[in-house]
């Protein structure tokens, strides 16, 4: 089968799918595509099922109910045909083998095999491929799980936060090889936490919050919902809390004894405009939401939206 | 053939660590000829009552190959599968395209053949020191049956990996060996406990595995019973743990 134009066909498709642990809905009623070479990052605070998700695409797990399809199959169906490969954060390696030997393993194991050569000198791995497997740091493990997940010519590649325990150089080294990947027509998902990973890398982005999907945009989009500003300072005298409600782009107020935090979706007029108010704000700090704040900026952008 | 190149993949890789494994080896090959030489080297070669005219050193060869071959199969497959399924490697190998049962089968092949050189050297040592001599079919029929027998224990040792996690593997295990071992009569000839004792341990699976060799050395062919018994064991471990492998793929 042919790997269809970018765009045009659904090669994961989640239909209303849940999944609760006990008492804890993991993933709520999750309804997505994913088309065939889109680069698509599943961004979200731990906890916000991003994992979950991925375990369901992989049959890892099975849905308390709604469907799952990989390539129009069930996710083993679609592993077993070698179209799937996968890096996961829980994912150990087996002990007591070399590197080459692990790599080999998952490329003997593959239907469509790459060469191990390739594979290795690809995952940056060539010159450790007899090291045991057990002697390597946690760079190294997440390039050997990258191997694993390469080995052979898959459609799509799903990595749960494959950047952790990479320090900078490795990180860049990591996202330019994944770029090769979906430059080649493959279908890219990854989770991450990391807004600024979501935005160089993803071509598309999915807010994933308490199991829900909260967004599904471009980077560019997100970055707009999620873009809110906290600013704090200090005033000296009374604080006349009715002046400082009438600044522009104002979301969130609270004063606390001399001291006042904004949330603005413009920080640039909201601070113009503080100046313009005839106030000599003191110690003035600007700086970006956390991805936690951001995630409750746009819930509740989309809770005021939908009621 | 696919799924057989892949097997065997596995399977070759499982041997290489294993081999790799010095502690390991040491107690699936060196202990059970230790054993064997402290336990029967000092007996003469009396027979045994109610065993139909077997010597203490022609029980004892057989026992102890198959408490080797039981050795080999048992501890290494129920502690690592419960290690691989902590450390996540039985998730990741869940995403190759290796069928579910792959892993297991991989397990248990690779098991009996590590428990291969553990029965040759008890033969050999028993042959060259309490001189027990028989003829050249039954020396293969032996090796033939006590390995196909171990078969029965390797899937033990699966079935005991997916149940038990963590610390209580190993504890697990061990009450399981020995209880089987010594019940079993696989250290002792069970002719010399109580009665009702006998009664139970006529129907344990490592009483009919020793059963096997044993109606070899006499020169003749296992008893239908304890091929049936092997056999049922196999049929419910296997099943056992095919079905807690695939409650596990549930909440891995």
């Amino acid at each position: 089968m042919k790997t269809p134009a970018p765009g045009a066909t659904a090669v994961v498709t989640f239909a209303n799918v849940s999944k609760t642990y006990g008492a804890v809905t993991a993933v709520d009623g999750l309804t997505l595509d994913l088309h065939a070479g889109e680069t698509v990052a599943l961004l979200g605070p731990n906890g916000a099922g991003k994992s979950s998700t991925l375990d369901l695409l992989l049959g890892l797990r099975r849905p308390d109910s709604g469907t799952v399809s990989v390539y129009g199959s069930s996710p083993q169906g679609a592993i077993a045909a070698g179209r799937v490969g996968a890096m996961l954060q829980s994912g150990g390696l087996m002990e007591g083998v070399k590197v080459r030997e692990i790599v080999k393993l998952a490329c003997d194991l593959h239907p469509k095999p790459h060469p191990v050569a390739d594979v290795l000198a690809r995952a940056g791995i060539a010159q450790i491929g007899d090291r045991m497997v057990d002697k390597l740091s946690g760079g190294q493990e997440q390039r050997v799980r990258f191997a694993l997940a390469t080995a052979g010519a898959n459609d799509l590649i799903v990595l749960d936060e494959p950047t952790t325990g990479m320090d900078v150089t490795a990180r860049q080294a990591f996202w330019s090889t994944m770029r090769e990947q979906a430059d080649q027509g493959r279908t890219v998902l990854f989770a991450t936490h990391y807004l600024e990973e979501a935005d160089a890398i993803a071509d598309r982005v999915l807010v994933l919050h308490k199991g829900r999907l909260l967004a599904d945009g471009t980077a560019a989009e997100i970055k707009a919902k999620a873009g809110a500003r906290r600013i704090a300072f200090d005033l000296e005298g009374t604080i006349d809390e009715q002046a400082l409600r009438t600044l522009p782009f104002l979301g969130a107020l609270t004063v606390s004894g001399t001291t006042v935090r904004i949330q603005s979706h413009d920080a640039d007029a909201t601070v113009h405009a503080l100046y313009g108010l005839g106030l000599y704000p003191r110690n003035l700090e600007v700086a970006g939401l956390g991805l936690e704040q951001a995630f409750v900026a746009i819930t509740e952008a989309e809770e005021a939206r939908t009621a | 053939m696919m799924l057989n190149l892949s097997y065997g993949a596995l399977t070759k890789l499982e041997i290489t660590r294993t081999l790799r494994n010095r502690k390991f080896m040491f107690f699936s090959v060196i202990y059970p000829a230790g054993l064997f030489l402290v336990i029967a080297g000092p007996q003469d070669n009396t027979t045994i009552q109610g065993t139909g005219g077997l010597t203490l050193g022609a029980f004892y060869m057989v026992a102890m190959a198959s408490f080797g071959a039981l050795t080999a199969v048992l501890m290494g497959n129920s502690e690592r599968i419960a290690k691989e399924r902590e450390k996540g490697w039985v998730r990741q190998l869940r995403l190759t395209a290796l069928p579910g049962r792959g892993y297991v089968l991989s397990k248990i092949a690779s098991a009996a053949v590590v428990s291969l050189p553990s029965i040759i050297i008890v033969f050999l040592l028993a042959s060259a020191i309490k001189h027990i001599h028989l003829e050249v079919w039954q020396w293969l029929a032996l090796t033939g049956v006590i390995w196909a027998g171990s078969l029965c224990f390797a899937a033990l040792g699966v079935a005991i990996g997916y149940l038990a996690t963590g610390d209580a593997v190993r504890p697990i295990t061990m009450i399981i060996y020995f209880g089987l071992s010594i019940l079993g009569g696989l250290w002792l000839p069970t002719t010399t406990y109580p009665q009702w004792l006998q009664d139970i341990t006529v129907w344990l699976p490592t009483h009919a595995y020793a059963g096997l060799g044993q109606a070899i050395e006499l020169g003749g062919a296992p008893h239908a019973k304890d091929v049936a018994i092997i056999v049922g064991y196999f049929v419910v471990f296997s099943a056992g743990a095919a079905w807690l492998y695939r409650k596990d793929t549930r909440k891995a």
